[in-house]
């Protein structure tokens, strides 16, 4: 109780809530920005919090991610251009709201979704998050071995149609990852004889360089062909009752709320589907329970609660994995993985034992930053708005160099700016080439942790490989994993069969 | 080039490196084994490993859709490009080109940077990519080079305390 106090106490200190506000602020404002996203936001400032105190960091980083979340609403209901991909699905209803002059009542919706969605996931988190880490404790390197392998294969699907460039992608990352000192000998590994390697690679230059370099460059392309921004919709009505959310309208919806909450609790604590499929998931269920189906994508506003609810639920709820396993579900939780990493702790079962104060301080800036996020989004609605509206070619300039100088700001050397632009033009052909760079991330984060299990097993097992076999979670984790990669392969072949046959019917 | 084409040539390309891996960087830069747990060229060769196989399931894949009558589904054969109707993702000559064109000001100010203080050489390079990008506005492009260069400037000097790169002027 004491340790549970201390935390909370920790996170109320006025240097944490100032991070915690700054971080929703500017994460409601880089995700309005369409192009701009929460991972691509953490990944530039991650390396500011390298002089941050862990607490005040990830509670930075944590705010950053929730305001994001909703920030990418805001371009998808003013010019139907999601912010991130996730938003897609509140785009259907809140530009047709905005398109009716009623845009800031579709904003409020939102808003109030995002707010009851990571409420009550934050609640789930802090309530399961420590007895299941508990559980997980009783892992031993076989399981943990065996849990990332499987993780890695079902991860490799994320941010690709296939799942074979998803695993060569993941098999990069953990190729990429291994560069440095080795953890046994202490002898430098792939290092090409390059000094400045045998540290290995940081994440904050690859992290940068894949994430929000690479984008820009997608993004200057998209520009040079589509040429200037769009512009938003006069969404602002005078009308109050067109700008203004009811009570009525709100406790309308609150069985969308919770049911869109439950499933984005649901699927975020799910390694490897992500916001996007929990947004469509709780919109599609919205739909079919409605009795009124054919009104949804005209302007309702259940479809931006159903999905706003369940997209912002995953932001708290994908810290599950992380915190009781070590496993970063999606990107964004990879992100925060690296930010743990870079202040010295490893997310997993242990971080609850070793940081327990921390963890509780952790908890009540996850609370915090949602209620900045009602707060800011409250009243600032008006001033995030004017975001969508800055120019590409003021704004990519100044992307790109902070992208630049962040590189630079982790060890203040140049040799880390020349791996972000590396990785920077790596990351623009993976995403040209369909290769799943989130895959790639996380085999390059996750590669210490796989390997140390591995290296504990051999050695535990005096090189006895078959001693997964000896274990049942174990052996049923590294079935399951074989199993995912035999399936899509069976499916690849079966649904060439079906447009083979498709093909010969339409030719007869 | 055929979508089928350039997934072969891609997965060519990978059989090429995980070779280049297999043979040459990993037992070139991998130390010895120690005599006990694993080898430390292990999980590379692993890394390697799910690469190669999976290129060559994916070349099996393509073999079956180009003599076996059993074509790529739409999902999973489709590269970006195919679904964009935008044409965003293309990788062609002027794609290349226009790569080339952003890439150079960035590689070129991280040499420049040792030679030239921090403050000339990178309100040059937001002027640079600030026309490159289109605009034309040169009274805005100055603005925001010099508020952009000062403001990262007065950061990472006096706020995280951080030594700008290149020579010191002030």
């Amino acid at each position: 109780m004491e340790m549970i106090t201390a935390g909370l106490m920790d996170a109320l200190t006025p240097a944490s809530l100032m991070f915690v506000f700054v971080g929703v602020a500017a994460g409601v404002m880089f995700g309005a920005i369409p192009g701009i996203n929460g991972p691509m936001a953490i990944a530039l400032f991650i390396p500011i919090t390298y002089y941050l105190t862990p607490l005040t960091a990830i509670g930075f980083l944590v705010g950053l991610n929730k305001g994001a979340f909703f920030g990418g609403a805001i371009s998808a209901v003013l010019l139907r251009t999601p912010g991130t991909p996730e938003a897609a699905a509140t785009s259907w209803d809140g530009y047709a709201l905005t398109q009716q002059g009623k845009g800031e009542k579709a904003l409020r919706m939102a808003l109030y979704g995002s707010v009851a969605g990571d409420i009550l996931a934050t609640g789930v988190l802090v309530a399961i998050a420590a007895p299941l880490a508990a559980v997980a404790l009783f892992m031993g390197p076989s399981e943990i071995f065996a849990l990332i392998t499987l993780a890695l294969t079902v991860i490799a699907g994320i941010g690709t149609n296939s799942l074979f460039r998803g695993l060569v992608a993941a098999g990069f990352g953990l190729l990429v990852g291994q560069i440095g000192t080795e953890p046994v000998t202490a002898l430098p590994r792939l290092t090409f004889d390059m000094y400045q390697l045998g540290g290995g690679l940081s994440l904050i230059p690859v992290a940068i360089g894949l994430l929000a370099f690479s984008e820009i460059l997608i993004q200057l392309e998209r520009f040079a062909k589509k040429g200037a921004a769009q512009h938003a919709a006069n969404v602002f009505s005078s009308k109050l009752e067109d700008r203004l959310l009811s009570i009525k309208e709100f406790f309308a919806n609150t069985r969308t709320l919770i049911r869109g909450s439950a499933i984005g609790i649901f699927v975020g604590a799910m390694p490897g589907l992500g916001a996007p499929v929990a947004s469509f998931m709780s919109y599609d269920q919205a739909m079919k329970r409605s009795k009124e189906p054919e009104s949804f994508g005209k302007g309702r506003l259940e479809g931006i609660a159903a999905s706003e609810s369940a997209n912002s639920a995953v932001v708290a709820s994908s810290l599950i994995p992380l915190f009781v396993l070590g496993i970063p579900g999606n990107l964004a939780a990879a992100m925060l993985m690296g930010a743990f990493m870079i202040h010295g702790m490893q997310p997993g079962p242990l971080l609850f034992k070793e940081n327990a104060q921390l963890m509780y301080g952790i908890y009540g800036s996850l609370i915090i930053a949602s209620l900045f996020l009602a707060v800011i989004g409250r009243f600032g609605l008006r001033l995030f708005c004017k975001a969508v509206e800055i120019p590409a070619m003021v704004l990519y300039p100044i992307v790109i160099f902070t992208c630049i100088m962040g590189a630079y700001l982790g060890k203040s050397e140049m040799f880390d700016v020349g791996v972000m632009l590396t990785f920077g033009v790596i990351g623009y052909f993976m995403r040209k080439f369909d290769f799943s760079y989130v895959a790639f991330l996380i085999g390059f984060i996750l590669v210490p942790e796989w390997e140390r299990a591995l290296q504990q097993v051999v050695i535990i097992s005096e090189n006895n490989p078959t001693m997964f076999f000896e274990r049942p979670v174990a052996m049923a984790l590294m079935v399951l994993a074989i199993f995912v990669i035999a399936q899509t392969f069976w499916k690849s072949i079966q649904a060439g069969q079906a447009a083979s046959r498709a093909a010969a019917r339409a030719k007869k | 080039m055929s979508r089928i084409q350039r997934e072969t040539v891609a997965n060519l390309l990978i059989v090429g490196f995980c070779g280049l891996m297999w043979f040459w960087a990993i037992p070139t830069y991998t130390p010895p084994y120690p005599g006990y747990g694993a080898s430390p060229a292990l999980v590379g060769n692993v890394a390697v490993g799910i690469m190669l196989a999976m290129a060559i399931l994916s070349l099996i894949r393509l073999m079956l859709a180009i003599y076996g009558n059993n074509p790529l589904p739409a999902d999973e054969a489709q590269f970006p490009e195919d679904t964009n109707s935008a044409g965003f993702t293309q990788v062609g000559r002027v794609n290349l080109v226009h790569l080339i064109t952003f890439m150079l000001p960035c590689f070129l100010l991280v040499f420049a940077i040792e030679y030239v203080a921090y403050l000339i050489i990178a309100f040059v390079f937001l002027m640079v990519m600030q026309y490159l990008i289109g605009n034309r506005n040169w009274v805005q492009m100055v603005v925001i080079a010099v508020a952009m260069d000062a403001l990262l400037y007065v950061v990472m000097r006096h706020g995280f305390g951080v030594p700008v790169p290149g020579p010191q002027i002030i």
